[in-house]
């Protein structure tokens, strides 16, 4: 039984955690993450609340609207098993925890989307891209290695946030710097593309070979910089892929 | 190298896992094209393609991402069944995979990333059926089954993306027995089509890096490669 200055099994708080993998199985347009967080959730609900009532109670207060980043949800999670360790306590007003969770959804999804899909997966991707010529399949354990080690540390260490220090999280994530360390992998992520574009270019033209091979070369460098430029102006990427084609096609096929 | 069914089913299989982990598990980036498509090659015997394809599309889908309740192209499903098709057809020919191969294949299935976005969506919809239920379960008390909805979302998505990556890869192997009858000189056009895909795919990689000053990093790392590639060639002589 669960009463004041209580916490949950270290084993539950586990479970909770890697269950939380599975945040976005069912992710709907209407409760988005509801079912995926009750899932996460109900193994600490069991041991909060061994009366049925209180417990249909808790999964109802969570079966409603939920969407965050999927990695910085387990912040949320944490917190959520925070709160809900002093609800079951009665130190804490039930409506607490839906407050938590509407006041930090928002902003933790911005955060995560802002780093996490928007600078370490390109920055991750575009490097390992660029040095597929050199490390072949290594390159996408490369980037698995490179990626994960970040997301599986910063997952783990949102969730534990959360659990020790609730509402107080929100400095701690703060302190990360994590926009300010997106910016410098979004330069990382522009930089290999380039390096890749030149790769391909002198690869594939020095396969050709001769005068073509040449042609081939200097005739994908300034694609990629016309492409750039057209890109910024909003032609359709597929458009564009397809006129290089043609184009390049029609060259190679004539020389 | 013979193929034949058991590769159309190993390349379901692993579209199907990948896909899983895109969406409903983990999202460890298993499912990024780089991975995916280096998977598939490797599963099917093809390694040089999955990486040449992972490659480019990777670059190519760099800068999407599910941003909210927005969908981005399912860029999993490109990944995989472009290469699933790519390298049942270079098994098929018996030459291994070919830059004229991979431009056939990327210009032939570059609708799919649309098409799994379509899928994912209609996937929402029976979520939401889920989400309903779930509700409905909790209210009248049977909580275990109302936490459990949530792993049903994850089996109609295994079973179409397997289905799916299937049909790319016996598609792949039936394009394939006509690639033979294909000109030489349609074949060299194809060729050179590759490399100028994959700088048009680096120049939407940079645009889509969402970088401050993309076009001079841009420019920074293709003038370090370039310079690299010169003193390598120098060096060889």
């Amino acid at each position: 039984m669960i009463g004041p200055g209580t916490h949950l099994p270290k084993s539950v708080e586990l479970r909770v955690f890697l269950r939380s993998l599975l945040l976005q199985a069912s992710w709907n347009p209407k409760g988005m993450q509801n079912l995926g967080l009750v899932y996460a959730l109900y193994p600490a609900l069991e041991v909060l609340y061994p009366d049925p009532e209180r417990r249909r109670e808790a999964v109802q207060r969570h079966l409603t609207f939920f969407n965050t980043h999927p990695y910085v949800a387990a912040a949320i999670v944490g917190g959520v098993l925070y709160h809900e360790e002093r609800i079951a306590a009665g130190e804490e007003d039930p409506r607490r925890v839906n407050e938590f969770k509407g006041a930090l959804m928002g902003p933790l999804a911005a955060l995560g989307d802002g780093f996490f899909w928007l600078s370490l997966r390109p920055a991750a991707g575009a490097l390992c891209a660029a040095l597929v010529p050199w490390l072949g399949a290594w390159a996408a354990v490369l980037f698995l290695v490179l990626y994960n080690v970040v997301h599986f540390t910063l997952r783990a260490w949102l969730f534990r946030m959360g659990l020790q220090l609730g509402d107080r999280l929100v400095e701690a994530v703060a302190r990360a710097r994590l926009p300010t360390r997106g910016a410098r992998l979004r330069a990382v992520a522009a930089a290999s593309a380039g390096a890749a574009a030149a790769y391909l270019a002198f690869t594939f033209g020095s396969q050709q070979g001769g005068v073509g091979g040449w042609l081939l070369a200097g005739g994908c460098l300034a694609l990629g910089a016309l492409s750039y430029v057209l890109v910024a102006r909003k032609v359709p990427t597929a458009v564009l892929t397809a006129m290089a084609a043609l184009l390049a096609g029609c060259l190679g096929a004539w020389l | 190298m013979h193929v034949g069914w058991g590769h159309v089913a190993l390349a379901g299989a692993w579209g199907a896992l990948v896909s899983l982990e895109r969406r409903a598990f983990l999202q460890a980036m298993f499912s990024r094209p780089l991975v995916a498509a280096t998977g598939m090659g490797l599963l099917l015997g093809q390694l040089q393609t999955g990486l040449y394809l992972g490659m480019i599309l990777e670059l190519f889908y760099l800068g999407t991402a599910s941003l909210g309740a927005a969908l981005p192209e399912n860029d999993t499903l490109a990944a995989s069944g472009t290469t699933a098709a790519a390298a049942m057809m270079a098994a098929q020919t018996g030459g291994g995979g070919t830059p004229a191969i991979w431009s056939v294949c990327l210009l032939l299935f570059s609708g799919l990333g649309l098409l799994g976005r379509w899928v994912d969506r209609r996937m929402e919809a029976h979520a939401a059926g889920l989400s309903a239920h779930g509700l409905e379960l909790a209210e009248h008390g049977e909580l275990e089954r109302a936490v459990r909805q949530n792993l049903w979302g994850i089996w109609p998505y295994a079973l179409v993306y397997f289905v799916l990556n299937a049909v790319c890869a016996a598609l792949g192997l039936w394009i394939g027995t006509y690639l033979s009858q294909v000109p030489l000189v349609v074949l060299r056009g194809l060729a050179w089509a590759f490399p100028a895909m994959a700088s048009v795919a680096a120049a939407i990689a940079a645009r889509g890096s969402h970088a401050r000053n993309a076009a001079l990093w841009g420019l920074v790392g293709g003038a370090a490669m370039t310079g690299a590639v010169l003193v390598m060639a120098w060096v060889d002589g």
